[in-house]
């Protein structure tokens, strides 16, 4: 029984075939990688995971629950989280507010309650307060507590990357989708990064896809890797045998890691 | 300086007890204003306060939503025809304020559904239309007395001893008051940190579980109340109301009012109401000021047409429109904050 | 009848394509609608006004005067105030317009008063060409036809055909790339407002003796060329042109054998309609922007 599957996937733009009959699955508590060269076709697997886009055929799962044909504010209530290739920030907003957002859909005092949010015993109030409680351990683990109050934007760039880290995870989700979470970090933020993900398995129980291009991360913390081409599957398995993959290989046109 | 010990004083409505007390004080000071000014004053404060109330709305909607609407002069026609029609019927006021509300927000919400799909300038025509239509619509309904109009009963304020200018006077000072507080409570909320991701990046929004749909037909609704609100006032502060009141300008101005008050921040509609109503009236009476005045009185009479002075106010509303943008997009909000920081930052500047 | 309702409907389609060309040229350029060009049209019309009478000189020669304004007007609204705005976004760019706006009607007002003056052009309204059973056509529609069709013909030649033209196309479609292959893109832009306040002038010359000379007579074609400029797609000159015919057909037939009241709202209806099945208009792309 697998935890998260992804049957037989396409999806097409006009004439580009971008994904093609893909299948995989990813089993409870894994991180799980995806490989390929760029245009491969891994973002669009996640756009389609997400909802953002909607499949041609095929079918994905989560526990059982359909996920394709549902809407991207459903999907995520299915405890399904995701980070983006380009950083999708609230800029204006703070740090504390991008991840108390991440609250949103465990948040429900009805509007009428929300009128009288400045009293302290309203249910909307100690929601607020609640929640809060929530963002500030996330705060707390991604070590965001002097970023607390200021606007994103103002941000540097690595940090921003755990700002957005840190709003999926504030959904609380069972799945993890980071999209090229080591892009544009140096080696010392990379490393931090590498020890977050492992924490988010460890610690937190979260099954982790991860888009990837630094193959020394991907070796790093995979227990499987899935390797795209041209929107087909070439192999997935464990992070040796892909690697080693004279298809994969040749994809890259690099050589074999060592 | 002060810290906080609680997570609750985010969400408190004062920050600081300075702004507890100077509001307070505000608030006294436009409690004994009847018994300094005159009735015509007291007139000018009403249309203050009731394009605030317009501003609150709308704000939530552009500032906070990120959308646009530039047929907003519509819902407020709504709000002041439906509390002109009940009014005639006898319904009690609060009553007919609750329901000229709620109609107006619920056309709202389905103006809401065209924004689910457009964006920008195509948004704003479908919102154009929709405005200039309810005009239209109105005018030709006989039950709502066509090209005539109508006229608006007063209301029985009887009960509270003082004359019917005052009393009214105070009606709308209450009812702005609590809309403000509203309107601070829902930007703290969920609701209003939801708003802003629908503004600052809907993707991602809806990838962390907000229902776009939901969230931006609410903030028409939310919007559309609040003008439906001022629209039922207004109709008691005109006691008459005729197609030709609300019109295009109308909402032209009510956008602007909020882009010159200072776009997501509730201090912004307030400054900007207040702004907006004293130049449209008063800036005729540029002239009285001391050197600028005499300098356009010559200008008037040697270029223009003088018995057209009173065409400045849209002049000079118009460069004030641009100088914000230009100059300090933030609005009056914007200057507010940076004299503040200013004053903190004394003599460490 | 319906012969004459289509030459009515060209008539007012044709002006609504002017200011739909002229909304377009700025949009294209700057994704900017630009609100004041009703008045920007209403003041040229007036200029054209005082050329005529208090000046006295020849039509063709208070045109060219006209247009030499228009064009000035257009340039240094770009140039002294669009181009100085600070952070640039949707709205405050439809506030700055809007204020614009505020300002020449203002200025309207108080220099030449609100009432309404009469405007004739050598071709008068009344004057008929053709007559035949089915249809009226006067001088005016005629030209008016004739001139939208020459404005179209001749932005057409400017675009396809002359430097200017290609150096407009590359600063709208990347901007640092045109700068880099040495355009000068600001100026580009202010010329490309000169020349949209041209188009705007005309449109104003042409709907004056048919309505009125007073500061509100650009308000509705303003409006409506929007709405026609929208429904066509607002980057597309082709397609606005387009909008501006079908709305005018929509609004005379629906005019006529409805209900001619309500016409401006059912033109509006329908646009939003058109709007909701394609989200940019009839013939322009529609982008999603990727993630």
């Amino acid at each position: 029984m697998s935890f998260f599957k992804v049957e037989n996937i396409s999806k097409s733009f006009g004439g580009v075939k971008a994904v093609q009959e893909l299948s995989f699955d990813v089993s409870k508590g894994e991180i799980f990688s995806i490989i390929g060269p760029n245009g491969a076709g891994k973002s669009t697997v996640f756009n389609c995971i997400n909802g953002l886009y909607a499949v041609d055929q095929g079918k994905i799962s989560i526990e059982q629950n359909i996920l394709t044909g549902l809407k991207p504010h459903q999907i995520a209530r299915k405890g399904v989280a995701r980070t983006f290739q380009n950083l999708e920030l609230f800029k204006y907003m703070t740090t504390l507010d991008n991840i108390l957002l991440g609250r949103h859909t465990e948040m429900k005092a009805p509007l009428w309650n929300i009128l009288g949010l400045n009293i302290k015993r309203s249910r909307a109030a100690k929601e607020e307060v609640q929640h809060r409680l929530k963002a500030e351990e996330i705060i707390d683990f991604l070590d965001l507590e002097k970023y607390r109050e200021r606007p994103v934007f103002s941000l540097p760039y690595g940090i921003q990357k755990l700002v957005e880290l840190g709003r999926a995870l504030a959904t609380e989700p069972k799945l993890l989708l980071l999209d090229e979470p080591a892009a544009g970090l140096n080696n010392e933020e990379r490393q931090d990064m590498i020890f977050w993900i492992k924490d988010i398995r460890d610690e937190l129980g979260i099954t982790v896809i991860v888009i990837e291009h630094n193959m020394h991360l991907v070796k790093d913390i995979s227990d499987r890797v899935l390797a795209l081409n041209f929107g087909k599957k070439i192999i997935a398995g464990k992070v040796e045998d892909v690697l080693q993959d004279e298809e994969v290989i040749h994809a890259y046109l690099g050589e074999a890691i060592h | 300086m002060k810290l906080k010990k609680q997570y609750f004083e985010d969400i408190k409505l004062f920050k600081t007890t300075a702004g507890l007390v100077w509001s307070i004080a505000f608030i006294l000071f436009l409690f004994i204003l009847p018994f300094i000014l005159k009735t015509y004053y007291l007139s000018i404060i009403n249309l203050m306060a009731l394009n605030v109330i317009v501003a609150l709305g709308l704000n939530i909607l552009v500032g906070n939503t990120g959308q646009i609407s530039l047929g907003h002069g519509g819902f407020v026609a709504i709000g002041a025809y439906t509390a002109a029609f009940l009014l005639q019927l006898g319904v009690p006021f609060l009553v007919t304020l609750l329901i000229a509300g709620i109609i107006a927000a619920i056309i709202g919400g389905l103006l809401g559904i065209p924004s689910l799909r457009l964006e920008g300038p195509y948004l704003a025509i479908a919102t154009l239309g929709f405005g200039l239509a309810v005009m239209v619509i109105i005018g030709r309904m006989d039950v709502f007395g066509g090209r005539m109009g109508m006229s608006v009963p007063k209301i029985d304020l009887s009960w509270t001893g003082l004359k019917y200018d005052e009393s009214l006077y105070y009606v709308f000072i209450i009812i702005t008051i609590i809309m403000t507080i509203f309107a601070q409570n829902i930007i703290k909320s969920r609701i209003g940190r939801a708003f802003q991701a629908v503004r600052d990046s809907d993707i991602a929004a809806s990838v962390t579980g907000i229902n776009l749909a939901r969230y931006k037909t609410l903030s028409f609704a939310i919007s559309a109340f609040y003008a439906g609100i001022a629209g039922c006032l207004w109709a008691l502060y005109l006691q008459f109301v005729n197609p030709g009141t609300f019109s295009f300008m109308m909402s032209v101005l009510f956008l602007a009012t909020v882009v010159l008050g200072g776009l997501g921040s509730v201090t912004g509609s307030i400054l900007g109401g207040i702004a907006m109503t004293y130049l449209s009236l008063q800036a005729d009476n540029i002239i009285d000021f001391p050197i600028i005045g005499s300098i356009i009185q010559s200008f008037s009479e040697t270029f223009m047409n003088p018995s057209g002075i009173a065409n400045i106010k849209w002049v000079l509303t118009g460069f004030t429109l641009i100088a914000v943008i230009l100059f300090e997009p933030l609005g009056l909000n914007g200057v507010w904050l940076r004299i503040k920081r200013y004053w903190k930052l004394w003599p460490f500047y | 009848m319906i012969a004459q309702l289509i030459i009515n409907s060209i008539v007012a389609g044709s002006i609504y394509a002017l200011m739909a060309i002229a909304m377009s040229i700025i949009y294209k350029a700057s994704e900017i609608p630009n609100f004041s060009q009703g008045e920007m049209a209403m003041v040229s019309t007036y200029i054209t006004f005082i050329l005529l009478t208090a000046a006295g000189l020849p039509f063709l020669l208070a045109l060219a005067g006209t247009l030499a304004f228009a064009f000035i007007l257009g340039f240094l609204f770009e140039f002294l105030f669009i181009r100085r705005a600070k952070e640039p976004n949707l709205l405050g760019f439809i506030i700055i317009t809007l204020g614009f706006q505020l300002v020449l009607y203002g200025f309207a007002g108080w220099k030449w008063g609100s009432d309404q003056r009469t405007f004739s052009l050598p071709f008068s309204e009344s004057e008929v060409i053709y007559r035949t059973d089915s249809f009226v056509l006067t001088e005016h529609n005629l030209a008016s036809i004739l001139i939208a069709v020459a404005i179209m013909l001749g932005l057409y030649l400017l675009l396809q055909h002359t430097k200017l033209g290609l150096a407009m196309k590359a600063s709208q479609q990347n901007v640092k790339a045109a700068r880099f292959n040495g355009i000068p893109t600001n100026r580009i832009l202010g010329i490309s407002f000169g020349i949209s306040a041209m188009v705007g002038a005309i449109a104003g010359v042409l709907v004056a003796p048919i309505s009125t000379l007073d500061p509100t007579m650009m308000w509705d074609p303003l409006l409506k060329g929007f709405a026609a400029a929208v429904l066509g797609g607002l980057k597309s000159l082709p397609g606005v042109v387009i909008g501006g015919l079908l709305l005018g057909l929509i609004e005379n037939l629906f005019g006529f054998y409805i209900s001619l009241e309500f016409k401006s709202v059912v033109a509006f209806a329908i646009i939003i309609v058109v709007l909701f099945v394609k989200p940019s208009g009839l013939f322009d792309k529609h982008y999603v922007r990727k993630v």
